[in-house]
Parts: structure tokens; C-alpha cells; sequence
């Protein structure tokens, strides 16, 4: 395999200034890797190929025209001047929503986190796309194990289809649970029909020698509940991107980020939810720690736009700091152009106060036993959450590589 | 007094603008030729008669300008064409220190926007400029025998004392290759304001500089260098306007703010161009040890705006507080807010934002908060609140974080929303139209601004919402 790399993967919708270095992330895929798609699927539901999901969206843009087709797309009022001076003078990212406004079409709105030119590629090497498809009404859980394969690039594509009322969850466990180097990446296009919940648990555990992509991209229909929950403990370099459109009324997506960031560890995570959808709701909230030397950006967009009367989307970023020498790049973006909505968004990025530590002193820890806490904590929190056994000794594993006799101490 | 200048504020609507929207014959004043050429360069420094240096910085800048990229990530600027601004307009008059001696139709000018009379009033020194010149330029005796310097950029050049000065602060806060706006302000800057407050001076009033571009299809490129020595502090307010055109005006400033040691400078402005007007205005402040830095900023005309106020805190203990407002009306996108480096150990910033968008404006509030490795044990936060009017407007939040010191402590929180029909009925209920309910929620919505401002702008604030106002409602 030749090496690769993406110059602008993970984009932000509205990009900021470029001196900034936090608009998008540049992968490069070393060369001479096998391409291997090795995944493991266990499910108790049936399965299927990628038509299942381009039906399914067909079939929900078919609802969507009888609902909303006929009508009008507005577009920014424009007063007598500004026509005379050229029109709004949009940016290239506002002139580009508003033409996705006006095409009405949810697959072209449709996109994966990780972009159109990553999603490809992770798709062409994992060479077949699986479908687990959750009947009407039905309840299935399945689970996925994806393993670095040494010297390989490992890419797995799954869609996710919940029909209309069914249950569907997923449990993924990336890990690497033999020495070597490479790339593992899963693509997840995940659909939820029409009062439809799909929960998905992705947990990464692999070794500082290996590159996780994690690319997904989420559609939820009206009353529709989508639940993210990723956990990123390891990898040298991991690539976090999840798009989602919030198009049924009252649809939720609900994205969960933990993350623990160690050595010279690489973090990049791309959010962008869309509210096209009345009385939708998103919640982002990543939380994590940031130790060693370890670098991570997160840029996380609400996009709340014309239509979606009474959206609600809350963003929130919660980071601790532990040593000398990390770096955390926090954007998180709202985009609105609906009144009757409310976006919020936070971000803490910070150490452990004084008082806090003051307390953990007069326990008896040194401050640095306090912070190497907060390490333990999250590897304790993923182990505590784990939705099988093999998530639980993948965290276990990884815990013992970093934490000295962690598995016996603390689990 | 003219009809136009009689009308009430409340009365003017939404397009006629007529308080700041009157225009004066230019047929007289000399124009350079549109574009942007060496020659253009060579001759804006001629007749300035300024050294050397000078000429050769402008130069310089006109190369990196051409080298530079059109920013694309901001609102679009396809509708400005440089080819077609004229970047010198030389009033009929040179600079003076009476408004007896300032041509009639110029003084009129300044007269409706009140500025002699708030010299009178609250003001330790005005500064006045017409296109691209100086026109009058005072400072009240009390503040020259502090050994307060306030001038024309121009003026301080030719005196040897400054000159040195000049040449050791002019556009080293924001180089030429910062931004191709920055190129262009560096090759046809013109007036503008020098200030040089010196070591331990405190000088309680105000000293304000008014920038009006009267000429059509024209640039507007002042330069404010202000330097404010150690345990010295100064408040400087900078007021901007312009008649409507049907065709691109040009604002290109440079602020550079040189904060001493345990210094103090408040930079306040209102931003009330028409709405022509392409506002790529760049302001920048360093702040040494203890040195604090306000700046408490209102935007409200331009067709487009790209304005961010800069802060480095370079010095231990330095502080900075932005305080702004953005409101984005019909045909406006204003892509406004602020950057802050943390760069020495126990710095604090605090950022505070309001933004208004109505009748089809874009108001995009963008920042930056970079705390670098020597930021020990300093602290930022981060409040910005969006006001939607109506859904055909547009209102974006894009707030960067970059941190790479661990003891410090960052916090930020954005809200998005509407005026809930709650206040606006309770308001109704006690007898406003829903008009003056609207209004007065808007303005309490601004009022952590307005309060920062002296009470003259406060109030031409509160006068400039309700301009934007009226007719919001069906």
C-alpha cells in the first residue's frame, strides 16, 4: 500500500484564523502497510450489506419531502444597498449552508466526521461494508472487536440501520493486544429511524504505536435517539471525526467523549451536529485528561439551522491538565441561523485547584500521587463502563502498561 | 441647521441614517489616482515629506500586500475592488488647532457630530480627521504641561524628539506580513494619531480622536500609535463614521497600544460606519509587567467588518479586559471579537461579548485565547451572548482555546438565543408597544457595555439600537 496522507481531514464547517493550526487535521498513513479488513461482528441481528442504509435514507428523505418539501427555504434578508454593493458578502461557509439549505436533499447534507476523502478510503480498504439491521420494533445488541494487525492497516465499515421503534446496541473494542505498528479505523454510518435508539460504545485501547481512525456519521429521524460513547485511552495518534443530522422532530443525539491522553499521544476530535429538525436536541460532553507531552484538539460544532423551531444544543469540554508540556486546542463552534433556539456551549481547561489539592495533601498524597490519580480515575471509569469482557481486559491491559501493577491496585 | 440635522435619532429609520449620513461636496479636495501602485506609494510619502524609512517601509509593505492571500475565511470581500479605491483624499486645509480656522463645510461636519462640543464638555484633547488628513488637532493646556504628547502621526515625524520613537514602535505590534490588510495600512497609511503619555501620569480626561471619511469610493487608513509609559494611564476614544455610498468604501486603521509597567490605557470605540463601508481595521495592544489593558468596542455600521482587538500580555501580572458589542443589521455581515496571548506567568484576561442580528444581518463573534508556556498560574475567561431577532439573520460563535502551560485555568461559555415572548409580554402588559418592549430588552441586553462607555456614547449607543429598532417589528 502506498502511503497516504489527508491534508484536510476533519474540518470544521466555519474555519477560523489559520495561524491557529486548529481548522482541520493532517493524517498520514505510512506506506508499505497490508490492507487488511479483519473486524469481528457478533450480533443477534440480522445482517446486511451498505444498501440497507442508502435505502433507509431514501425512504426518509421520501417522508421528509411529504413533511417539509413544499416549504420555501429562506434565505438572509438583503436590503436595497447591499444588492447594490454585490449582495450579502456571505463567507465560503455560509454561501455553502445555504446552498445545502436550498437543495433539500439529506444524503447530500449527510457527511461522516472524518470527511468525504477519509471516509472513502476506509471504506475502499475495509472492502465490504457490513450492515446490522434492527428490525421494526426489535431489540439487538452486537459487538465489534477491532485489533491492530502489525504492519497492516485495519479498516472495518459497519453501517448501523435501526428501523421505526427498534433498539440497537453496540459495543466496539479497538485494541492491540499484540506488540507492533500500524493503523486500526472503523467508518460508522449509523441510522435511526422514526422513534428509534441505537447506543454505541467505542473504546480504544491500543498502544502508543499505532494510528486509530474513528470516523461516523448519524442520522436520526423524528423522535430518534442516538447515543455516542467514546473512550480514547491509547494510540499514538487517534482521529476522532462524527458528523450528525438531527433531521426528525424531536431527535437526539447524545455524544459522550472520554479521553486520556499520555506520552507524546496525538488527540484530534471533530464534532458537527446539525439541527435541521423542530425541538431536536444534541448534548456534546468530553471530558479528559491530558498527561505527559500528550497534544489534543477538539473542535465541536452545533449548527442550528433555519427551521429547527425550538433545537436546543449544549456543547461542553472539561480539561485537566496534568503535566508540564501538554497542549489542548479547544473550538467549539455554534452556528444559528434560527431564532427560536437555544446553543450553549462551555470549556474548562485547567488544573487541579489549590484547595483540592491542599485536601489531597492533608490525605497524605503528594501532588503528584494526586494528579497520576486523575489517570487512574479515567482508566478505572472506562474499566467500570466496559460493555463486555473484552473491552474490560483490553482497559485492564493498557492500565498495566501505563500505571505500574494497575489491574491489581485498582481494578 | 439643515433639515436633516433637526430630525431626532428616534426618528430616523432604518435605511436614511440621517444623523451620520450626510455627504459634502469633494469635488475640490485633491484625489490621487485609484489602485495601488509604487507610484501612488511614492507620492503619499512625498507629500507627507517623511524620511527615508518611512518610504522604505511602504514599499516593503506594498510588496508583501501583493504577495499576500485575500483572507477566505471570513465574510466575503469579491465586492471591494482595490483597482477602484482611492487611498488619498487631502482635505482642503491643513491641520489646525482652532474650529475657527477649519473650513466651514468640514467644521459643520464635525459640528453635527458633536465633536467640538464634547471637547468642550468632557475632553482633554481632540483630534479631527477628514479623509486622509488631520484637519484640527488640540489638547487642553493642563494635559501639555504633563508633558502629554497627543499629534498627527505626520506632525510627531518631523520632530526629531519622536522621530526615533516612531521608528522604534511604527508597525512593530502589527507587521506588514501579519495580514494582507495590514500590507495595505503599511503602504498608503495617512493621519491618525500619535500619543505619549509620559512615566507616572494620570491624566483624568479623555483624549478622543474622530475619523470621518467624507469621499466616495475612497480608503481611510489612519495609523494610532499610543504609548503609555510605566505607572502612567490614559483613556482614548476613537469615533468612526461615514455618508452612504452605492459603491465600496475602504477602512484600513492601525491602533498599536504600547502599555508600560504597571500602566493603564482604556481604549473605547464606537464603530459607526455606513453600511458601504469594508471595516478591516486592525488594533493591537502589549501590556509589560503589571500593565492592564481595556478595550470597550461597538460595532455597528460597515457592509463588512473584520475587527479583532489584540491583546499580548507580555509582562508578569499584565491584564486585559475586551467589553464589546456587534449589531448586525440588514445587508451587514460583521465577523467581530477579540485575541488574547497569555505570555507571562500571573496574567488574567476577561472577555465579554454581546451580538444582535436582525433583518437578514450575519454577526459572527470570533476569538482567540492563547496562553503560550510562560503563562504560569494565569487565568482567561470567556462570555459571549447572541441575540437572533428574527430568522432571517445569522449569528455564529467561533471561540479558539490554545493552551500549552498546565497551570493555568480557562474558562469560556457561549449562549445563542432569542427574545424570549415572555419579557416581551410582560413588558407589554405594563403599557410599551411591543416595539418599545423589544428595544428596551435589546438595550438591557447591551447594558454591560454601555456602562463602560462615558455617558455621551453611552447614550449614542442606546440611540444607535434604537435606530436599528425601529421597524423590527412586522
Amino acid at each position: 500500500m502506498e502511503a497516504r496522507i489527508f491534508e484536510h481531514a476533519s474540518a470544521m464547517p466555519a474555519p477560523t484564523w489559520y495561524f491557529l493550526h486548529m481548522n482541520d487535521a493532517t493524517i498520514e498513513i505510512p506506506a508499505q502497510l497490508s490492507c487488511e479488513a479483519q473486524a469481528v461482528i457478533e450480533t443477534d441481528a440480522p445482517l446486511g450489506d451498505a444498501t440497507e442504509f442508502v435505502e433507509a435514507m431514501q425512504a426518509a428523505q421520501a417522508a421528509w419531502d411529504k413533511a417539509y418539501g413544499d416549504r420555501p427555504v429562506l434565505t438572509n434578508a438583503v436590503d436595497e444597498q447591499a444588492e447594490e454593493l454585490g449582495g450579502l458578502a456571505l463567507s465560503a461557509y455560509q454561501k455553502k449552508a445555504d446552498a445545502m439549505e436550498q437543495s433539500k436533499s439529506l444524503a447530500a447534507a449527510f457527511t461522516q466526521g472524518m470527511g468525504e476523502e477519509v471516509s472513502d478510503w476506509i471504506r475502499e480498504m475495509a472492502v465490504k461494508t457490513q450492515s446490522v439491521i434492527a428490525p421494526a420494533g426489535s431489540t439487538h445488541t452486537a459487538h465489534v472487536q477491532i485489533s491492530g494487525v502489525n504492519m497492516g492497516a485495519n479498516m472495518t465499515a459497519i453501517d448501523l440501520v435501526a428501523h421505526e421503534g427498534a433498539t440497537l446496541d453496540v459495543a466496539i473494542i479497538v485494541d492491540s493486544p499484540t506488540a507492533g505498528t500500524g493503523v486500526t479505523g472503523s467508518s460508522l454510518r449509523i441510522f435511526a429511524a422514526e422513534g428509534a435508539h441505537v447506543t454505541v460504545r467505542r473504546v480504544q485501547t491500543l498502544d502508543d504505536t499505532w494510528t486509530d481512525l474513528d470516523d461516523m456519521g448519524l442520522f436520526a429521524a423524528d423522535n430518534a435517539t442516538i447515543e455516542v460513547h467514546q473512550t480514547v485511552l491509547g494510540a499514538g495518534k487517534t482521529y476522532t471525526g462524527l458528523a450528525g443530522d438531527l433531521c426528525g422532530y424531536n431527535s437526539t443525539i447524545n455524544v459522550y467523549t472520554h479521553y486520556l491522553g499520555h506520552g507524546e499521544q496525538e488527540l484530534d476530535f471533530n464534532y458537527v451536529l446539525r439541527h435541521h429538525g423542530a425541538k431536536s436536541t444534541c448534548n456534546l460532553y468530553a471530558n479528559g485528561v491530558l498527561a505527559g507531552s500528550s497534544k489534543k484538539t477538539l473542535r465541536g460544532t452545533i449548527d442550528l439551522i433555519r427551521g429547527g423551531k425550538g433545537a436546543v444544543g449544549h456543547e461542553v469540554d472539561n480539561v485537566l491538565l496534568v503535566d508540564e508540556g501538554v497542549s489542548n486546542k479547544t473550538v467549539p463552534n455554534i452556528l444559528c441561523n434560527e431564532d427560536d433556539v437555544m446553543g450553549n456551549h462551555g470549556a474548562t481547561i485547567g488544573h487541579i485547584k489549590a484547595d483540592q489539592l491542599f485536601y489531597l495533601e492533608s490525605r497524605g498524597l503528594s501532588p503528584e500521587q494526586a494528579e497520576q490519580m486523575f489517570v487512574t480515575a479515567t482508566l478505572e471509569d472506562a474499566w467500570l463502563n466496559a460493555a463486555n469482557d473484552v473491552t474490560k481486559q483490553a482497559v485492564a491491559r493498557l492500565g498495566n502498561t501505563l500505571v505500574e501493577n494497575f489491574e491489581e491496585v485498582y481494578l | 441647521m439643515t433639515e436633516s440635522s433637526e430630525k431626532k435619532r428616534t426618528q430616523v429609520d432604518d435605511i436614511d441614517r440621517s444623523m451620520y449620513d450626510f455627504i459634502k461636496d469633494e469635488s475640490n479636495q485633491e484625489h490621487l489616482e485609484a489602485g495601488l501602485t509604487p507610484e501612488i506609494v511614492r507620492e503619499i510619502s512625498e507629500k507627507k515629506n517623511e524620511p527615508d524609512w518611512m518610504l522604505e517601509k511602504r514599499l516593503k509593505a506594498l510588496e508583501i500586500y501583493h504577495e499576500l492571500p485575500i483572507p477566505d475565511w471570513g465574510p466575503s470581500i469579491a465586492g471591494l475592488d482595490m483597482d477602484h479605491i482611492v487611498t488619498y483624499v487631502k482635505p482642503e486645509t491643513d491641520q489646525q488647532a482652532s474650529w475657527d480656522d477649519v473650513p466651514e463645510d468640514i467644521k459643520d461636519t464635525f459640528d453635527r457630530l458633536g465633536i467640538p462640543e464634547a471637547e468642550r464638555s468632557y475632553l482633554a484633547g481632540v483630534g479631527a480627521q477628514y479623509d486622509s488628513e488631520l484637519v484640527y488637532h488640540s489638547m487642553q493646556e493642563s494635559a501639555s504641561k504633563m508633558g502629554i504628547v497627543y499629534s498627527g502621526i505626520e506632525e510627531a515625524l518631523e520632530d526629531p524628539k519622536w522621530e526615533g520613537i516612531i521608528h522604534d514602535h511604527f508597525m512593530k505590534l502589527i507587521p506588514p506580513t501579519d495580514h494582507k490588510f495590514a500590507a495595505l495600512h503599511g503602504a498608503v497609511w495617512s493621519g491618525g494619531s500619535f500619543v505619549y503619555v509620559p512615566k507616572g501620569v494620570q491624566l483624568d480626561y479623555p483624549l478622543q480622536s474622530y475619523f470621518r471619511l467624507n469621499a466616495r469610493g475612497a480608503g481611510q487608513f489612519e495609523h494610532t500609535l499610543i504609548i503609555v509609559e510605566d505607572d502612567a494611564s490614559l483613556h482614548f476614544i476613537e469615533g468612526c463614521s461615514a455618508p452612504k455610498y452605492n459603491v465600496a468604501n475602504l477602512h484600513a486603521g492601525a491602533v498599536e497600544l504600547f502599555v508600560g509597567e504597571r500602566a493603564h490605557l482604556r481604549y473605547s470605540t464606537i464603530e459607526n460606519w455606513s453600511k458601504n463601508m469594508y471595516n478591516l481595521n486592525t488594533k493591537r495592544a502589549i501590556c509589560k509587567e503589571g500593565g492592564d489593558i481595556e478595550w470597550i468596542s461597538g460595532s455597528f455600521g460597515s457592509h463588512v467588518g473584520y475587527l479583532y482587538p489584540m491583546s499580548i500580555l507580555n509582562g508578569r501580572d499584565a491584564k486585559s479586559s475586551f467589553t464589546g458589542i456587534t449589531f448586525a443589521g440588514a445587508g451587514q455581515n460583521l465577523d467581530t471579537g477579540c485575541k488574547v496571548v497569555l505570555n507571562a506567568p500571573r496574567t488574567k484576561a476577561s472577555v465579554e461579548t454581546k451580538s444582535i442580528s436582525k433583518d437578514g444581518g450575519v454577526s459572527t463573534f470570533r476569538s482567540s485565547v492563547v496562553a503560550t508556556k510562560n503563562a504560569e498560574d494565569s487565568a482567561a475567561t470567556v462570555s459571549c451572548q447572541s441575540l437572533m431577532l428574527d430568522d432571517r439573520s445569522r449569528s455564529d460563535t467561533i471561540p479558539a482555546m490554545d493552551v500549552k502551560c498546565k497551570n493555568v485555568d480557562i474558562g469560556h461559555e457561549a449562549t445563542i438565543g432569542r427574545i424570549g415572548d415572555d419579557k416581551v409580554f410582560y413588558l407589554m402588559s405594563r403599557g410599551l408597544s411591543e416595539e418599545e418592549a423589544r428595544t428596551m430588552i435589546v438595550n438591557g441586553f447591551a447594558e454591560p457595555v454601555s456602562k463602560e462607555l462615558p455617558l455621551e456614547y453611552a447614550v449614542e449607543m442606546n440611540n444607535l439600537i434604537k435606530l436599528e429598532m425601529e421597524g423590527a417589528i412586522g
